[in-house]
């Protein structure tokens, strides 16, 4: 039978052939003179510098006394950007931490500054900030506001629709690199941080900070500098809490690492109460499940995204698998995640890559 | 055995209309619209972020060339007007990130009247959106090359309250008009062309589609129910009075060259009229269901797939499922071959090779409830006038390719009884902004 269904194709591969009859701004942000604003707490304010979260030239981005640094234990990838964030909590007022979660004051303010230099390995030589994105918890909740740097560095202006910049810059392999920087529309922010159509942050979880940090004082665990700082409370140790690896770690085990990057650069979509929760697929740390996990399950709404795959991660199969071939990506439509990155994260490729490399086949 | 192979081959270089169509065709031209300027761009992108409760976003009578996506965040009441289909039209050919064109998220919001082109990822998407009208809105692709265009066009996700009206949906690479894993649907008056499936309809509950027009597609009309997903199964759905016509496109999910991949639209065989997958309590009745070259409708388990098929509470059966008062035409085209639904109708069925069919059902059933499928376990009712005519084909396909065996007897799946129930008469009522 099958060889009879055989001939039976050989003989139609002129009919199908012969059926082949078809085949197939860069906008530059200009320092706009803008009128003097007064901090009259009517949020959110025009410029930058409205706010005062910073001593000195704006540019150096030196903490006032009222803010303090965080930093999560694994960074989401934006297109290599180096970023430096801080959070503002309303004077006499706490952070509370209740049943694993951080639960904000309204008027909280998180800062978080994208900028380049121009050679990576040199972090800090030559920088240039091309955006800075304020979460402010208002009454109605967590809302969010692009900043666009202008090219003197002297402030940066609230602009709703976002904007495009071109960024060039050594990458850590010493190869010159041109990358159109996308700056996310207002209403875009909220295609990673929504936890229930809410907009939520991303990187100020517990399971994010609850590591150590260099501060101005010393290496302490951040959540305990928060204590002691006086934002925090209800925090007891840090042992009663989660906490992620840096992925960056080779340190730790693979898995551990690649939990940790997949969480902090998928899960805010692709957990249940993400936008990705339509795909069934659920990237959190601690997700146990293989099918939520991908493992051997076929997408659903993947389009072009599945590539000539049949499953999110194939075991021991990188090369087969839609997760890798989705991060490995930069083509709208196909490439993972949807915003926040023009170009490959090589690393973190390689590290998603030797974890399903690594699983049993 | 060797006449029959001569007689396919004459068969074959007579009618060449055996191809796989392909279509470009376009409702109309958007290139002549004058274009909006980069002032009005912004604007607009603005005015969906910045739109209030009960507000109007209105679209000018313009060619858009959008560089950001337009979304629209928890907002209610909102209604987004356009000027016409062939008037306003929204480009998202040169967006460079972003998962969707349009985005909305919201409560009671009514979109009509203008057209979206070229998203690289889905036109409209919405999501956990309780009322949502999409009215005369037409999405589609204008690549010569359909393998680059997007998914799905019209994409209400996780939503309540779904009503396309008069819409039309073209050449995207999976569903024109796709629900997924929603509740009350109203799918009407539209046309679906050009697409890999015209209209789907995918893990959701109570769903009408009727007085709607799916031709030229891979597949025209899909109930699936696929596994995994946060909505775990959907039964109730009705499909009638539409054209079925033509569905005999080329399946363009994936390059050509390249076989199918994870996507189950990837699988589906050109000429395939309406196919249930793992779909429960469908009614098929008055549809026009014509010149479709593989098969008029294909009922069919998830286990032909081939694919991992266990899932919490989902079930991979089709069951309790009514077809009856359509009409069929078959013509003279072969089936398809390029995908193995294809292959296994165009060989196994049981009128004879390459012969078209007119209803098929892979004859997958639960041995726990009955030792033999002639008890009609999965409550298949089929009550069509002249079926003796028609071409029916029952596979048997449950021990492995080896022992493929087909049968031409409906008579098991006759005088049997399916009530499928589905109430969508408080939509109507919610329409008018």
């Amino acid at each position: 039978m099958k060889r009879r269904l055989f001939i039976f194709l050989l003989f139609l591969i002129p009919v199908f052939n012969s059926c082949k009859e078809n085949s197939e701004s860069k906008q530059l942000t200009q320092s706009t003179p803008l009128a003097e604003e007064i901090a009259d707490g009517k949020l959110p304010y025009k410029r930058l510098s409205t706010y005062a979260f910073f001593e000195g030239e704006i540019k150096d981005l030196q903490p006032n006394q009222s803010i303090i640094p965080y930093e999560p234990a694994s960074s989401l990838f934006t297109d290599y950007a180096l970023k430096s964030r801080f959070i503002s909590v309303p004077e006499g007022q706490k952070v509370r931490l209740e049943n694993g979660e951080l639960n904000f004051p309204t008027g909280t303010v998180l800062i978080k500054n994208f900028y380049y230099s121009s050679d990576l390995n040199k972090p800090e030589v030559d920088k240039r900030i091309i955006e800075t994105r304020l979460l402010i918890n208002t009454e109605e909740g967590w809302e969010a506001f692009p900043y666009i740097w202008n090219e003197e560095q002297t402030d940066a202006l609230l602009k709703v629709v976002g904007g495009e910049k071109e960024v060039k810059f050594f990458d850590l392999e010493g190869e010159e690199q041109v990358i159109n920087y996308l700056i996310p529309n207002k209403n875009q922010c909220k295609t990673c941080h929504n936890k229930s159509e809410d907009l939520a942050p991303i990187g100020v979880k517990v399971k994010h900070l609850n590591n150590e940090k260099e501060f101005e004082s010393g290496r302490k665990n951040q959540l305990e500098f928060w204590q002691e700082r006086g934002i925090l409370e209800g925090f007891s140790r840090k042992d009663n809490y989660p906490a992620l690896v840096n992925y960056q770690d080779e340190s730790q085990a693979l898995s551990e690492r690649a939990m940790a990057y997949l969480d902090i650069n998928c899960s805010h979509c692709h957990q249940e109460e993400g936008p990705a929760s339509t795909s069934g697929l659920f990237l959190e740390f601690d997700q146990k499940d293989p099918m939520k996990l991908g493992v051997m399950k076929t997408p659903v709404a993947a389009g072009n995204g599945a590539g000539t795959f049949d499953f999110d991660i194939l075991p021991g199969k990188a090369n087969k698998s839609i997760l890798t071939y989705r991060m490995n990506s930069t083509e709208v439509g196909i490439a993972m995640p949807e915003l926040g990155r023009t170009t490959v994260h090589k690393e973190g490729v390689k590290l998603i890559r030797e974890w399903i490399n690594a699983m049993n086949e | 055995m060797k006449t029959s192979i001569i007689y396919l081959f004459i068969f074959s270089f007579l009618f060449t209309s055996a191809c796989n169509s392909r279509s470009n065709e376009q409702t109309f031209d958007s290139s002549k619209l004058p274009r909006a300027s980069e002032e009005k761009i912004e604007k607009l992108v603005e005015d969906f972020i910045m739109v209030e409760d009960g507000g109007t976003i209105t679209i000018e009578p313009l060619f858009y060339d959008l560089k950001t996506q337009l979304i629209l965040d928890n907002k209610k009441n909102v209604k987004i007007q356009g000027a016409g289909m062939e008037e306003s039209v929204l480009s998202f050919r040169n967006l460079k990130s972003g998962g969707e064109g349009v985005k909305i998220v919201g409560e009671n919001i009514l979109i009509e009247d203008f057209s979206i082109e070229d998203a690289p990822g889905d036109g409209i998407k919405s999501q956990h959106t309780d009322g949502i009208t999409f009215r005369k809105l037409n999405v589609t692709w204008t690549n010569g090359d359909k393998s680059k265009n997007g998914t799905y066009a019209i994409y209400p996700v996780q939503c309540k309250n779904v009503v396309i009206d008069g819409c039309i949906a073209s050449h995207s690479k999976d569903a024109g008009i796709y629900v997924g894993q929603s509740e009350n649907i109203i799918v009407k008056n539209s046309l679906a062309f050009g697409n890999v499936a015209g209209i789907e309809i995918e893990n959701c509950d109570n769903a009408e589609v009727y007085d709607n027009m799916a031709r030229d597609n891979a597949g025209g009309i899909l109930v699936f129910n696929l596994p995994g997903l946060p909505k775990s199964d959907g039964h109730g759905t009705k499909i009638y009075n539409n054209a079925v016509i033509d569905n005999n496109h080329e399946n363009f999910a994936t390059p050509l060259g390249d076989g199918p991949n994870g996507n189950t639209v990837t699988m589906i065989p050109p000429g395939s009229g309406i196919i249930l997958l793992a779909a429960k309590e469908v009614e098929i009745f008055n549809n026009q269901i014509l010149r479709n070259k593989t098969t008029g409708v294909a009922i069919a388990s998830y286990q032909i797939t081939g694919f991992p098929a266990e899932a919490p509470n989902w079930s991979p059966y089709s069951h309790d499922i009514y077809v009856h008062d359509n009409s069929y035409e078959r013509t003279l085209k072969l089936p398809d071959l390029t995908r193995e639904l294809g292959q296994l109708i165009s060989v196994y069925n049981a009128h004879g090779k390459a012969k078209t069919q007119d209803i098929i059902y892979d004859g997958i059933w639960d041995k726990e409830i009955s030792e033999s499928i002639e008890s009609n376990p999965m409550k298949i009712c089929i009550q069509e006038k002249g079926i003796e005519k028609m071409h029916f084909t029952r596979f048997y396909l449950m021990d492995g390719e080896d022992k493929i065996e087909s049968f031409k007897d409906y008579k098991h799946f006759q005088g049997c009884n399916v009530n499928v129930s589905t109430d969508v008469s408080s939509l109507t009522s919610l329409l008018p902004l």
